[in-house]
């Protein structure tokens, strides 16, 4: 099954290193690999946006990187969204609102809508909508997760 | 109703800080040290015998450990529905794990575990099957002709089941009636499309036990339907319950392959095995079945109906497993007894053919029956200019009318026409325009559906299981343990059950826990399904609360030297009746509880009584009184695109009667997510196969098309009629299938009134509606 390449990246802010197949995904080895099992595989093709990670500040599907090309990047996953414990003002958001069901979904959907706060630490609906379309949810018709989002972002803009 | 302190409030999901974290507690995340990985070799074909099977080259590949084909399996035949025994009268018993005939292009042939799921891929390929083929039949109708392919041998002209029912006089209602409508309704095959794949981990020991982790619905169906297929006593198969699942829908109700398959390879290894669904596999793992309805129905000028004939073809698949209760389902609840005409006919037909095999999925027969029937609803008001309110007020059950399917019980609680008002209140009905009136290629439409009769369980169903069970134990910190075999799909049973056995000890939701069950442990319930978590295993659970109180006060009696009659719980503490200085907390009484006999104190040896001994424990296994109806009404406004054939829905309004609401934010939450999946099922889904090989053709979520936050309406608001059901706990009852039932019916009657031309077949595509306005 191959040579492994030696990787070295920032994980959620630490300097990890591991070792993977050049076929692996990140997802592979995020999960299986790192066991940082919080981020999820919906579809392994790239069409549900379960695997949402941030990589050098761009929001993608980890499915659809390979692991050997994230060599000196960092990379932001749900484990590092909750700050010493503190829940990051998405995930308190979606706890209040009810913003999840089965929540397998809800990595994904956090690390999708922060990147777009730190992007836009505004949005409205409409935007909200729109960038949120690259993940999908089965149970809430998405309605809760986008009120969500939208309160997130205005404990955001007031802190 | 009585005042309540945890139930009716949206109190934070106990699961949520997991959730939102990262969810660690998912069978897909499960793993066991020394873990093999399996994977299935499926069937390029759709029908056809297995001549031979040569795995001598897979077995030689490095880290496979074992291969198995059906000449391994048990050729045990039964019923892989988990909520029903495995050899029910009312099922068909046509299921093997796997066999030497192939009957839908998918299904596996053989079987490998190795030492990782690459490998194991690898020798999929490395092994030899030979094929011969069959001649195919995709299309029921056609299955059920002379001459036609046969699927089964013990099913003439493929048909699995035929149940029919009947009342009063067709004959003379037709001969009665001033109008005949006569319609044919075609619902196509959807998936459930929950995230989490289904995915298991089969532990064996060397007696023989074996130890299953799954993501389904059913911990004791998964275990009776194991000992089945592999011919093994049940105490022989522990299920240890998921904390949660990601999602099922209905879609993981039954055995599928994998957990057979990863015992039998486990058994033979050794070694735990795992096996995880790829999604393409997922897609061709469970189904909605199609249903095609006739419909012809009677009405009088004044729109009283007078006859109904039903016809309704189900597309079973190639065995019959839910589609043999579904037809039922269909017929009972989602045709024939939702509206009271007094001479009806139905006849179901659940056919086999070279199709996936269908599943369970929420609302189970009934989204096939509404939009069937309130599509001809509507027809009927349409053309005979008649209040579609009043219509559907006229033509259906009121509160205290005698249940229509259910001998001796009544409908105690039911405000459908405070939906149907309220719903129409909402949205505005009134300013409703004729059919097609609205100017330029963007047309509105505003339209409605209902219906009038479902279930809060299956009490009533032949052979279908319906106990549920609890215990419940109070901790020394004055805390709550409860053990439920309740699952959690996601719409929120784990908050539930903290909600009831909260209120009934007096205690905060976050001082209750759902912990650890498996089906060695815990009292056995039926499956999460059919809309009866909240109300079956609410009670159940309920009552083992109360147990518990019993005992708490029992304890207490001794303590405090009082009746136990005489005690009540308020803030934590237990108090005698017109004493309020008198409370003791509950941390103290069960820490006496739980103590020695003789205490040693500063003050020297305290005897305390044996009476106020033993663990503050209670629990109850019980199955519900009855089977409440919920009902709900559900508006939409839509605009359609008459240049592109688009359907755009706008907002929507749903109205329902669900008992007292457990948990409004949860409930809501019901709503809009039944509703994208019943805006998926009448707008763009389908599940589509290649018609010569049968292979699915839309296996990702490319190809099926499911909503996503930009489709769904901005707008979607939840009217909860609260209603008082004497029989539930805390008077409710069910909610969440309804979400589901209805919004296809609700938006093909939109579409009407926005451009004045009937879609009978779902999806309500853009070719669909550029054919029906002649564009295509």
């Amino acid at each position: 099954m191959g040579n492994k390449s030696h990787i070295t990246a920032t994980i959620n802010g630490e300097a990890r290193d591991f070792l993977c197949e050049p076929r692996q995904s990140l997802l592979e080895v995020l999960r299986d690999v790192l066991y940082l099992t919080g981020t999820k595989e919906g579809c392994n093709d790239g069409n549900c946006g379960a695997c949402s990670v941030i990589v050098d500040g761009v929001l993608l599907d980890a499915c659809c990187m390979l692991a050997v090309e994230t060599e000196g990047s960092s990379i932001e996953t749900i484990e590092g969204l909750a700050k010493e414990g503190e829940l990051h003002p998405l995930q308190s958001a979606f706890l209040e609102e009810t913003g999840m069901q089965c929540g397998i979904c809800t990595p994904g959907f956090l690390m999708s809508a922060k990147a777009l706060l730190d992007k836009n630490p505004s949005p409205n609906e409409q935007q909200v909508r729109h960038w949120l379309a690259g993940n999908l949810c089965r149970c809430t018709g998405y309605d809760k997760l986008v009120r969500s989002v939208m309160k997130a972002a205005d404990t955001l803009a007031e802190a | 109703m009585t005042q309540l302190n945890v139930v009716g409030k949206s109190v934070v999901r106990p699961d949520a800080y997991d959730k939102v974290t990262g969810g660690k507690h998912y069978p897909v995340n499960y793993s066991l040290p020394g873990m093999l990985h399996g994977k299935l070799l499926r069937s390029p074909y759709p029908h056809a015998k297995i001549v031979a099977i040569d795995t001598s080259e897979a077995e030689k590949l490095p880290g496979v450990k074992a291969v198995i084909t059906h000449a391994d399996v048990p050729q045990n035949v039964f019923t892989p529905v988990y909520f029903v025994p495995a050899h029910a009268k009312s099922m068909v018993q046509d299921f093997v794990v796997m066999s030497d005939r192939v009957r839908w292009a998918g299904q596996p042939v053989a079987a490998v575990a190795a030492t990782s799921a690459d490998v194991a891929e690898a020798a999929l390929q490395l092994i030899d099957v030979e094929y011969e083929e069959l001649q195919p039949v995709f299309d029921p109708e056609e299955a059920m002709k002379e001459g036609a392919p046969q699927l089964h041998d013990n099913a003439p002209n493929n048909i699995a089941k035929a149940p029919s029912f009947s009342f009063g006089d067709l004959e003379a209602g037709f001969a009665e009636a001033d109008h005949i409508f006569e319609g044919v309704y075609q619902t196509q095959r959807v998936h459930t499309c929950y995230m989490e794949p289904r995915v298991c981990v089969v532990d064996s020991e060397t007696d023989g036990r074996i130890t299953v982790h799954s993501s389904m619905q059913h911990g004791f169906g998964l275990r009776e339907k194991m000992a089945v297929a592999l011919g093994i006593p049940e105490s022989k198969v522990n299920v240890v319950k998921p904390t949660y699942i990601g999602g099922g829908f209905g879609g993981k109700l039954d055995v599928g392959h994998i957990e057979p398959v990863a015992a039998l390879l486990s058994l033979e290894t050794g070694r735990p095995v795992r096996i995880e669904h790829t999604r393409g596999e997922d897609f061709i793992a469970t189904t909605r079945n199609p249903i095609k309805v006739y419909l012809k129905t009677g009405v009088k000028n004044d729109g009283a109906y007078t006859a109904r004939y039903i016809k309704s073809i189900l597309d079973a698949g190639a065995h019959a497993t839910h589609g043999a209760e579904v037809i039922m389902v269909h017929g009972l609840y989602g045709t024939f007894f939702p509206w009271k005409c007094p001479n009806q006919t139905w006849e179901g037909f659940s056919v086999y053919t070279n199709n996936i095999i269908g599943g369970g999925y929420r609302g189970y027969g009934a989204p096939q029956g509404c939009f069937a029937v309130e599509s001809q609803n509507d027809e009927i008001c349409e053309k005979l200019g008649l209040d579609p309110i009043e219509f559907r007020s006229g033509n259906t059950h009121k509160e205290g009318d005698p249940h229509p399917v259910l001998q001796g019980h009544t409908l105690n609680s039911y405000r459908l026409d405070d939906c149907l008002k309220k719903g129409a209140e909402r949205i505005g009905f009134d300013r409703r325009a004729p059919a097609n009136s609205s100017e330029g290629a963007k047309k509105r439409g505003i339209g409605f559906a209902c219906h009038p009769l479902w279930v809060s369980g299956c009490l009533g169903f032949p052979d279908i299981y319906e106990h549920s069970g609890a215990t419940v134990k109070l901790n020394r910190d004055g805390t709550a343990d409860v053990v439920s075999s309740c699952i959690d799909l996601g719409s929120g049973q784990i908050t539930m059950l903290t909600q009831v056995v909260a209120e009934e000890l007096g205690l905060a939701s976050e001082a209750v826990r759902v912990v650890y069950a498996d089906t060695d442990t815990a009292p056995f319930d039926a499956p999460t399904h059919a809309s009866r978590a909240t109300y079956s295993a609410g009670l159940a659970t309920k009552a083992a609360a109360v147990e518990t109180r019993n005992r708490l006060f029992k304890a207490a009696s001794a303590v405090m030297e009082a009746n136990p009659g005489d005690l009540y719980l308020e803030d934590g503490k237990v108090l005698v009746k017109g004493a309020p200085d008198s409370g003791v907390p509950i941390t103290e009484i069960t820490a006496r509880a739980e103590s020695a006999f003789v205490q040693m104190t500063e003050e020297g040896p305290r005897l305390t009584t044996i009476e106020e001994k033993g663990t503050i424990i209670g629990s109850a296994s019980q199955a519900p009184p009855s089977n409440p109806s919920p009902v709900a009404a559900q508006f939409v406004e839509v605009e359609v695109d008459t240049d592109t054939g688009e359907v755009k829905v706008l907002h929507v309004v749903h109205a329902a009667d669900a008992g007292r609401v457990f948990h409004p934010k949860a409930a809501e939450g019901q709503v809009e997510g039944g509703f994208q999946q019943g805006m998926g099922y009448a707008l763009m889904e389908h599940l589509q196969f290649d018609q010569d090989t049968g292979a699915c053709l839309s296996s990702d979520f490319l190809d099926y098309k499911i909503p996503t936050s930009m489709e769904m309406p901005p707008k979607i608001e939840s009217i909860f009629v609260e209603s008082n059901e004497p029989t539930g706990p805390y008077g409710a009852k069910s909610m969440s299938e309804l979400c589901l039932i209805i919004p296809a019916a609700a938006i093909a009657n939109a579409v009407y009134n926005a451009i004045g031309v009937r879609v009978t077949e779902l999806p309500i595509t853009p070719e669909r509606v550029l054919r029906a306005l002649g564009k295509l």
